[in-house]
């Protein structure tokens, strides 16, 4: 055997493993987007790209696509930009820190569609609690109607998103910073350098890496993010908070439309590996300089 | 010992293997309407198997949300069970695909005369029976006798017109109770709709056609929405469930919901303080009325290799005993003649509004992409509910939709 193509057969196990439980399910998703299949899967007609086609003629999906990329890029920023203070902050060392650590992790032991439904009560408009704390603080006098319209609901499921997401992010980002040795910011001080400088200098290029995983890990999980959304609104009213995923589970399952669905799920794909490369790329591009 | 036992166990399993092998398993796909469904259907399949000792029953419990997935998955995949519980208002699709045994080679007269027609006629397809109705429920109005009182109205409403006077009258009340419980969101916000559409005289489809432009349509989108901007609905319809709706009247907050009989027991659980009434639903200005039937049908598979020892089961499940347990579970409408006489269901005052209904009820008609229609259905009125659309060009570019579906 030549050394040459020995990492080859090492690999080839799991290249296989992989082929099987990706490339395989890959290969009968196209199949069935480029047919006429009925409600159970089964092919039809090969009608090319006709489900492509229709769905870009649909606006309901048009809209759902746009937000799905808004409510992508909210939650994701609005996950870092909280996150990091509360990381820096945990990983001081004060009084009570286990307890604070443990009250920002707790949401992370929940099943997210369990915190949905919390949500969806709290959100009530005539028994959710959010209304009668805003009612007894004296902020709102009538009732507001958080899920009756996008204009409300949308931006309270962007919240729910960001306060699951907080927890995984605020982990990665510790780690990160329990990596900054102390003796940096020891010198930094001594030269003079405020808390923002070290911050700014210090802290913030040390943790470049964690913040690019942090951001290429949320993207994939919020992206592809079901429960808040189907179990507060299910997409609704008139498909007004509607994301691929909820718009795919409705095309599938509730309307019988495989083929289309299945083209849905390619295009949500696609979407992802073109995002995914050309951040890593980014971010490599950045390291090397 | 500990040898001892392990042979005797395996011993014991390999029986078990052998015994799967030469039995016939019949697997039953059961949705859950509530917590006794489950343990419902394994007692009735320990009966079974106790008179039939060579036929093994498999229960698999569903949430009815997951039902329509589930069945999806298993047909295409080939694994679906024998026996399957499906809403009546999915067979054609089902029917069309010829996924679905039709069970008239099994069905003798007497069988057929254990049921009430009503509730068997929406599963008969081409002249053949595709489904038995295991589930049959209608919809009617519960209200509030207390806010009724307050507000000085003595009887439920018979028509919308006076719906609407009554409502008034309680909001009059100032106390944040509102007179119409409207349902705009998730399933059946089309079915609401039609309450207010059959009053007007209006139908879902007529002649092949959506009934979604028609002047009843127009007319009942109009009321509905006269209601909600006269503030006689609970704000926010949009963000109200049936089940946020049917809470609204347990709290006192709204005074009449339209639902259906298993409220009864809900309230009776959880609000038993709760003073209501059962009325029909109100009629329209030329007398026109309508309620929502509805039933879910049990259907044998035509990849059944047990299909026997299925309608065997299937003719235990719908003997009189076996009848009026589940349904006095469940609270849903009595589907045999014999069971209806049972004291349960003939003495039973709000059960009696509903089944005197019943020749008025409408079923979900026998057309394909009925959840497609649902769905178009639903995201037009909400649209209109949130005065987003006009009412006319809305409904208009809904029917169109529709009539694509339809052809």
């Amino acid at each position: 055997m030549q050394r040459a193509s020995v990492p080859y057969f090492l690999i080839l196990p799991s290249f296989l493993l992989a082929a099987v439980i990706i490339l395989w399910p890959l290969k009968e998703i196209v199949s069935l987007s480029l047919h006429d299949v009925n409600r159970f899967g089964m092919l039809k007609d090969f009608i090319g790209l006709e489900h492509y086609r229709s769905l870009f003629a649909n606006p309901d999906f048009i809209a759902a696509t746009w937000r799905t990329l808004f409510w992508t890029a909210a939650v994701v920023i609005g996950t870092l930009i909280v996150s990091v203070p509360i990381a820096l902050i945990l990983n001081e060392d004060f009084y009570g820190r286990g307890i604070a650590r443990i009250l920002i992790m707790l949401p992370w032991a929940i099943s997210l569609t369990m915190t949905a439904i919390v949500w969806r009560w709290a959100l009530n408009g005539e028994s959710g609690m959010l209304n009668s704390a805003l009612r007894d603080l004296g902020i709102i006098n009538t009732n507001i109607q958080w899920l009756a319209e996008a204009s409300t609901a949308f931006p309270m499921q962007i919240l729910i998103g960001i306060l699951v997401s907080v927890p995984f992010t605020v982990t990665i980002f510790l780690g990160g910073l329990s990596s900054v040795p102390e003796d940096l910011y020891e010198a930094a001080a001594t030269e003079g350098a405020g808390r923002w400088d070290q911050f700014r200098l210090i802290t913030l290029p040390l943790l470049k890496p964690f913040i690019n995983i942090a951001f290429v890990l949320n993207t994939i999980y919020v992206f592809n993010s079901f429960p808040i959304i189907w179990a507060t609104t299910q997409g609704g009213p008139a498909n007004s908070t509607d994301i691929l995923v909820t718009y795919l589970y409705k095309t599938a399952f509730r309307m019988g439309r495989l083929g289309e669905a299945a083209a849905v799920s390619l295009i949500m794909f696609a979407i992802l590996i073109i995002f995914t490369i050309l951040y890593v790329r980014l971010a490599m591009r950045e390291e090397k300089q | 010992m500990m040898i001892r036992k392990l042979s005797l166990l395996a011993g014991l399993s390999l029986l078990a293997f052998s015994g799967g092998a030469f039995a016939d398993t019949v697997r039953v796909t059961i949705a859950e309407y509530s917590k006794g469904t489950g343990p419902y259907f394994e007692e009735a399949a320990k009966a079974f198997e106790a008179a039939n000792p060579d036929t093994k029953i498999q229960i698999e419990v569903v949430p009815w949300d997951s039902l329509q997935q589930k069945l999806t998955t298993d047909i295409s995949a080939g694994a679906n069970a024998d026996l399957s519980i499906i809403g009546t208002r999915w067979l054609l699709d089902y029917v069309k695909e010829g996924i679905i045994a039709p069970l008239d080679g099994n069905i003798t007269p007497d069988f057929k005369a254990r049921f009430i027609d009503t509730f068997l006629t929406p599963s008969v397809m081409d002249g053949k029976v595709y489904g038995l109705p295991i589930a049959a429920s209608a919809r009617a109005m519960y209200y509030n006798k207390d806010i009724f009182a307050k507000a000085g109205i003595d009887t439920p409403p018979a028509t919308w017109a006076d719906f609407k006077t009554s409502a008034e009258k309680i909001k009059a009340l100032g106390t944040e109770t509102y007179g119409f419980g409207l349902q705009g969101k998730e399933i059946e916000t089309d079915v609401y709709f039609y309450y207010g559409l059959w009053a007007n005289g209006g139908e879902i489809v007529k002649d092949g056609k959506s009934g979604l432009d028609s002047k009843a349509a127009i007319d009942t989108a109009t009321l509905y929405k006269s209601f909600i901007d006269g503030g006689l609905t609970q704000p926010g319809v949009t963000s109200y469930s049936r089940e946020d709706v049917q809470n609204l009247f347990k709290q006192g907050k709204v005074a009449t919901v339209i639902t259906a009989p298993f409220l009864s027991g809900q309230i009776k659980t959880e609000a038993p303080n709760l003073n209501y009434g059962v009325a029909p639903i109100p009629a329209g200005p030329d007398g026109g009325k309508g309620t929502y039937g509805v039933t879910d049908s049990i259907v044998l598979f035509e990849n059944s290799k047990n299909k026997e020892a299925a309608w065997k089961f299937l003719d235990f499940l719908f003997t009189t005993e076996q009848r009026t347990k589940f349904d006095k579970i469940e609270g849903f409408l009595p589907v045999n003649a014999e069971e209806a006489k049972d004291p349960y269901f003939a003495d039973n005052a709000d059960l009696k509004v509903f089944t005197n209904l019943l020749p008025n009820a409408r079923f979900a008609p026998v057309i394909p992409g009925w959840e497609d229609i649902a769905q178009t259905t639903s995201n037009a009125i909400q649209k209109i509910y949130l005065g987003q659309g006009e009412i006319e060009p809305t409904l208009k570019e809904a029917a169109a939709k529709i009539n694509e579906t339809l052809k």
